[in-house]
C-alpha cells in the first residue's frame, strides 16, 4: 500500500487542525471562551460567505453563522477527534442549520439533537481510524484534482447542485457533467482504499 | 460490492451539501448505518464539504459579532432549563459515585469536590484520584459502547471493573475483575452495552497512543 501523507499548503496543515480540535476539546471541558473566540474568527465569516452564496442576505447570513457557532459551543462535547476534522464537523453544523431556516423554517433550537451527529451519520468505532484516513486522503485528492473537476465537485458538494442545473450553469453538455463528477469522485474515493484497486 | 446496489454520487453530493429530500436523507443514512462502503461514500462527501468550508473566502462579520455570541452563549446558559439540565446532570453524577462501593466512595467524592472530571474523548470522562506521587490512580466513567483509544504503557496497567463492563482484545470485564496489561501490550476498551461502566485504573508507567495522532495522551499523561 502506498503511503500519502497530509498536505500541508497552508489552509489544510495539521497543525491547524490539532490546533481547531484542541479549541473544540478545550470547550467540551472547561467552557475555554478564548478557545471559542478562536474558533469563531476562523469559521464565522467563513460560513457567513458560504451562506451568502447559497442565496443569503448579509443579515441573515450573519444570524445564521452565529447559530451556528452557538450550535458549535453547545456540541463540542460531541465532537470527536478521531472521526472527523473541525472543519467537516462545522460544516455539517452548518448545513443542518441551513437546512433548517430555509427549508424546515424551523426556529433555532440548540437542545435539538444534529441529525449529522446522530450514530447513523457516523461512523462505527471500528470504522474511526480510517475517519482521520479518509479526511487526509481526501484534502490531499481534492488538491490534486484539476481545476475544472474540482469546479464542478464544489457546485455537487459544496453548493448543493443537481447535474442538471451544474451543466446549465457551467453550459456543459449533462453527460459530460455526470462523466466529470462520477471521475472526481472516484479519484476522492479510490484514494481510500489502495488495496482495493484492481 | 456493485454499484447497482448503491444510490450513485449524485445522491452523496446531495447528501452533503444538504439539498436531498428528508425522505432520501433518511433512506441514504440507514444505508450507511447497515454497509461500512456507503459510510465511506458519505464521509468522503462530508469531508469534501469541509475542505471547502475551510478554504472559503471570509465574509467580514458585523463590529463586535465575537462577543454578541458569547453574550448569547451566556444568556442560554444562564437560562432556567440549562441550570435545571446542569443541576440534573450534577445530581446524576453524585448519584453514580454514591453507589460506589468504599473506601472508593469517600475518595471520589473528595476528589470531584476538589478537582473536577475531565472530558477525555467522547463518552470517556477521567477523575484524577490524585492518591500517590508515583503512581496514577484515575476512575473512569465510560459510556456504553465508547472507550478509550488504542494505547500501550511503559508500565503495568490494573484496571478494576466497579460497575458494568468492559471488553478489550484480550477479553470482558466485568464488576470485580481486574484487566491486567503488561509493558507494551496494545489494547482498546470499550464500554459493554447496558449501562455506564466505572472503573478504577491504577498505573505505573506512561501510556503511549497507537494510532492517533498521540493528543489523547494529555488527559493520561
Amino acid at each position: 500500500m502506498r503511503e500519502e501523507t497530509a498536505p500541508s499548503e497552508p489552509g489544510t496543515a495539521p497543525s491547524e487542525r490539532d490546533r481547531h480540535s484542541d479549541a473544540l476539546e478545550a470547550i467540551a471541558s472547561r467552557k475555554c471562551r478564548k478557545s471559542f473566540t478562536d474558533l469563531f474568527e476562523f469559521f464565522a465569516p467563513r460560513i457567513k460567505s458560504y451562506l451568502m452564496r447559497l442565496g443569503s442576505d448579509d443579515i441573515q447570513a450573519e444570524e445564521l453563522a452565529q447559530e451556528v457557532m452557538i450550535t458549535v459551543w453547545r456540541k463540542a462535547e460531541q465532537f470527536d477527534r478521531r472521526q472527523a476534522s473541525p472543519s467537516t464537523w462545522i460544516f455539517r453544523i452548518a448545513r443542518n442549520r441551513r437546512i433548517d431556516a430555509f427549508r424546515r423554517q424551523k426556529p433555532l433550537d440548540v437542545e435539538a439533537d444534529e441529525p449529522a451527529l446522530s450514530p447513523a451519520a457516523l461512523p462505527t468505532p471500528e470504522d474511526s481510524y480510517e475517519a482521520v484516513e479518509i479526511e487526509a486522503k481526501v484534502q490531499s485528492a481534492l488538491l490534486e484534482l484539476p481545476a475544472e473537476q474540482k469546479k464542478l465537485v464544489k457546485a455537487a458538494f459544496f453548493d448543493g447542485l443537481s447535474h442538471v442545473e451544474i451543466a446549465m450553469r457551467f453550459k456543459l453538455p449533462l453527460g459530460t457533467v455526470k462523466s466529470r463528477i462520477r471521475l472526481a469522485f472516484q479519484r476522492l474515493r479510490t484514494s481510500l482504499d489502495d488495496d482495493d484497486i484492481p | 460490492m456493485s454499484e447497482e446496489h448503491n444510490l450513485g454520487e449524485e445522491f452523496y453530493s446531495a447528501y452533503a451539501a444538504g439539498t436531498l429530500d428528508p425522505a432520501l436523507e433518511l433512506l441514504v443514512e440507514t444505508q450507511a448505518a447497515l454497509r461500512a462502503d456507503v459510510r465511506h461514500e458519505l464521509m468522503t462527501a462530508n469531508a469534501v464539504g469541509g475542505h471547502f468550508l475551510r478554504n472559503e473566502t471570509p465574509a467580514p462579520m458585523s463590529f463586535r459579532a465575537t462577543e454578541r455570541a458569547l453574550e448569547k452563549i451566556d444568556a442560554l446558559e444562564a437560562s432556567p432549563d440549562r441550570m435545571l439540565a446542569a443541576a440534573k446532570l450534577a445530581t446524576k453524577m453524585v448519584d453514580e459515585l454514591i453507589r460506589l462501593p468504599e473506601p472508593l466512595q469517600e475518595r471520589a467524592l473528595q476528589c470531584s469536590v476538589n478537582s473536577s472530571w475531565k472530558f477525555a474523548g467522547k463518552g470517556l470522562r477521567i477523575l484524577d484520584m490524585d492518591i500517590s506521587p508515583s503512581v496514577s490512580a484515575e476512575l473512569l466513567r465510560i459510556e456504553p459502547g465508547c472507550g478509550a483509544p488504542t494505547h500501550t504503557h511503559a508500565g503495568m496497567e490494573y484496571t478494576l471493573v466497579v460497575s458494568g463492563g468492559f471488553t478489550d482484545e484480550y477479553g470482558s470485564y466485568g464488576p470485580g475483575d481486574i484487566a491486567v496489561v503488561g509493558p507494551d501490550h496494545m489494547h482498546r476498551p470499550i464500554a459493554d452495552e447496558g449501562e455506564v461502566c466505572f472503573a478504577l485504573a491504577v498505573r505505573d508507567g506512561d501510556l503511549k497512543f497507537q494510532g492517533l495522532l498521540g493528543v489523547l495522551q494529555k488527559f493520561f499523561g
